[in-house]
């Protein structure tokens, strides 16, 4: 029978696979895929509950569009069907159910499945419109056989049972589900585990093992189903439980069996071995990874202790990291290490002020209001304080001086015995100089700011009056008219007696004045020291 | 007790004895001290300053300045030897110190010298002035045109470092050619010794006047 899903696909596989037809885009491929693709999105509507569209619209659609709602269709789909995929995963004799219900014509679809299920898992980016499809398909199978199947288990489970369990609450599954809990906690053998369950097909374990293993382990655990099968199932259930708990041996726990390793999980293994250093871990992590179907909880969170355990180890034995080694230079580290760094250090220089409108507004109101108060802020020099009194600055006098040495010396004593009474020095005339000009200016600033006038200090003063007519003194223009002196005629000449000029002399008067001087020259010879003559000639007696 | 008393009597008339006996000692003679006139067992003590040629005519020039407190003040006899060219001194009697004599003949000496006779009076009023006399080639040799260029650099232009140097120290200096005198007392001879060594060895006038200047204030600080 020809199904329009079958006659689609086959449609489909007509037109020629080969990519270089698809490179130029030719109206009757498409069209013949968009048909395709029709029927097969109809096929696929009942299964989805979710889809918005109700056909697969083509007309005038673009091949994005199309897509697009394909895609909408399908995933939620394949959402759906990957969970029942790994439900199978788990739980192999439900296919083996479904396979029992549907015809032996269905085995070679199921072997299909299996292949396409590690198809699935390996291609997941087919962006071809027939692998998709074909997918769908199969899953959708799968999917239908594994729902007849449950079906059939819940009504044999319901004809045994009774008031308690409806079509939501199995015990059988509830148990089930607490013994494989058990079993992954405890780490008991899985198969064993699975042999507790209810029914076992054959056919679904071989598979298995195949899809799976290297090794089988077939015939005992067949054995082991069919004898469990015929127990009844609540008590072979619990014989088998207790029979496997009771038996736990350390075998159990940390057995070395060799099963199942994949190539990826030998490669595992290696690593570890290479890696880990005690055997026990070895052997625990061999054990555990050798298991099929996962760790329980707490073997995974052992692993991982473990694995941060032989981290920090190694990390402990590794040189330090140059952050951690305390005070490094540029050459202990590698180049630009530091930015990589998130690096804190105190910053001694204050950061640099941002300039921004509201800074330089208040400076410049500063500035004005300053200028306007002209309040400077001036350096003014520190008034010093002079302690000692000013010393005279004696200059040195190029001329000769006129004083002689004995003079100078004696002023010298006399200063020295009796100050007072010693002759104004240079210094000294200076000051006095200066107190007299002082007084003069102060007279005349008296004499202007007092109403009362004072007369000026009568200073007495010796001075040589030069025998000048007064009108040379007075005035400066030459006046030949007077001739008056400024001294008086005795001043002039204290005279006594008759006074004769040369000419008048007589020869009496001549020799008159020659007797006198003669008298004149005499006393004074006489008045000179005799004693000098007296001694020479004593001298000169004494010589001789 | 008679025994006694002539025992006592006869050790003080052995005690008193001697001395009626022998002269009593003469007093202790008060010499009083020499006279010039007196010394050398009553010879007349004599001076005799040679006078060069160049200070003959200020000699005649001078000559009553000199005589008038020599022979006044100091009472020393003094007269010119003009044979031999020798000013001469000599004590009298009533000379009241040897030293006069001395002082005398130093300040005829230090007028022979070159100085004037006011400068050289005060070596008659003071003890301590003292005459002191250098070469130039002592300080340093120089030839020629060198030596006649430190000469100049002694005096200065017009005489005016030569001044500077006097008033500063109050010293006074007498450059004959290559002879220097200094007249003064002993610390301001040493300053104005050093001024002049330094002069001629080469430093300029500028650098003595501030060394001059130095010298004189702390001079005039010590009084």
């Amino acid at each position: 029978m020809v199904t329009p899903v079958e006659a689609a696909v086959e449609s489909l596989r007509q037109i020629s696979t080969e990519p270089p037809v698809w490179l130029v885009p030719k109206q009757e491929l498409s069209q013949a895929v968009r048909a395709a693709s029709k029927l097969l999105f109809a096929s696929l509507k009942p299964h989805c509950t979710k889809s918005p569209f109700d056909e697969l619209l083509i007309e005038g659609f673009d091949a994005e569009q199309i897509w697009q709602q394909i895609d909408l269709q399908s995933q939620p789909l394949l959402s759906s069907l990957r969970r029942e995929v790994k439900k199978f995963e788990k739980h192999p004799e439900e296919i083996s159910k479904l396979k029992v219900d549907v015809e032996g014509g269905k085995k070679k679809v199921l072997e299909e499945i299996e292949t396409e299920n590690v198809v699935v898992n390996d291609d997941d980016d087919e962006d071809d419109d027939i692998d998709m499809d074909e997918e769908d398909e199969d899953e959708e199978e799968e999917g239908e056989e594994k729902e007849k199947g449950r079906e059939e288990e819940s009504e044999n489970e319901g004809e045994e049972k009774g008031g308690i369990e409806d079509k939501f609450l199995k015990i059988k599954e509830l148990q089930e589900y607490l013994e494989e809990d058990e079993a992954r906690e405890f780490g008991t053998n899985k198969k064993k585990r699975k042999a507790e369950t209810k029914k076992h097909e054959e056919d679904t374990e071989d598979e298995e093992e195949e899809g799976d293993d290297e090794e089988n382990e077939d015939d005992t655990d067949e054995a082991e189903e069919e004898e469990e099968d015929e127990l009844g199932l609540f008590g072979g259930d619990d014989e088998s439980d207790e029979d496997d708990l009771g038996n736990a041996r350390y075998e159990d726990f940390f057995s070395r069996k060799k099963s199942k390793d994949s190539e990826d999980k030998a490669k595992y293994r290696d690593m570890l071995e290479e890696d880990s250093g005690s055997d026990d871990e070895h052997v625990d992590k061999k054990v555990k990874n050798q298991r099929k179907d996962g760790l329980s909880k707490h073997e995974k969170e052992l692993d991982e202790l473990r694995s941060k355990i032989e981290q920090m180890e190694k990390a402990n034995l590794d040189p330090k990291v140059w952050t951690m080694r305390g005070e490094v230079t540029a050459a202990q580290r590698q180049k630009n290490s530091a930015l990589e760094v998130d690096l804190d250090f105190e910053h001694n220089v204050r950061p640099a002020p941002v300039i921004t409108e509201e800074v330089t507004a208040s400076l410049e109101d500063l500035i004005k209001t300053r200028i306007s108060e002209g309040l400077f802020d001036d350096v003014q020099k520190a008034p010093t304080l002079s302690s000692k009194a000013p010393r005279e600055v004696k200059e040195l006098d190029d001329n000769k001086s006129k004083k002689g040495l004995a003079e100078i010396y004696e002023e010298e004593f006399v200063q020295k015995t009796d100050p007072a009474s010693a002759p104004l020095t240079f210094s000294d005339e200076l000051k006095k100089e200066a107190s007299m000009l002082f007084k003069k200016l102060c007279l005349k600033l008296d004499a202007l700011s007092h109403f009362h006038f004072t007369p000026k200090p009568v200073v007495e003063d010796m001075s040589i009056q030069t025998n000048v007519p007064a009108l040379a003194m007075e005035e400066i223009a030459p006046m030949a008219v007077s001739d008056a002196a400024m001294l008086a005629p005795e001043e002039v000449f204290s005279g006594k007696g008759d006074i004769k000029e040369e000419a008048e002399m007589t020869k009496a008067d001549r020799k008159k004045r020659r007797a006198n001087k003669k008298r004149k020259f005499k006393a004074k010879a006489a008045k000179r020291p005799r004693a000098n003559t007296s001694v020479r000639n004593s001298d000169e007696g004494s010589k001789v | 007790m008679s025994i006694e008393a002539s025992a006592t009597m006869e050790i003080e008339t052995v005690s008193s004895e001697p001395k009626p006996e022998s002269n009593p000692l003469p007093p202790k003679p008060k010499f009083e001290p020499l006279k010039a006139h007196e010394m050398s067992d009553g010879r007349v003590q004599f001076r005799k300053v040679s006078v060069p040629p160049h200070r003959y005519s200020p000699l005649k020039k001078y000559w009553m300045d000199i005589y008038t407190p020599i022979y006044e003040h100091m009472k020393i006899d003094i007269r010119m030897n003009l044979k031999a060219r020798k000013v001469e001194l000599k004590t009298r009697q009533d000379t009241p110190d040897i030293s006069n004599l001395q002082k005398c003949a130093d300040f005829v000496q230090a007028f022979m010298l070159g100085f004037d006779v006011p400068d050289a009076i005060a070596l008659l009023r003071l003890d301590e002035l003292y005459v002191e006399s250098f070469e130039i080639k002592d300080v340093k040799t120089l030839r020629g045109e060198h030596l006649s260029r430190a000469i100049g650099r002694l005096s200065g232009k017009g005489g005016k470092t030569k001044f500077a140097i006097e008033n500063a120290t109050k010293t006074r200096i007498v450059i004959a050619d290559t002879k220097i005198h200094m007249l003064g007392s002993f610390a301001n001879i040493k300053i104005a010794r050093d001024s002049l060594c330094s002069l001629i060895l080469g430093s300029p006038a500028g650098k003595v006047y501030s060394k001059l200047r130095q010298v004189s204030a702390r001079l005039a600080e010590r009084f």
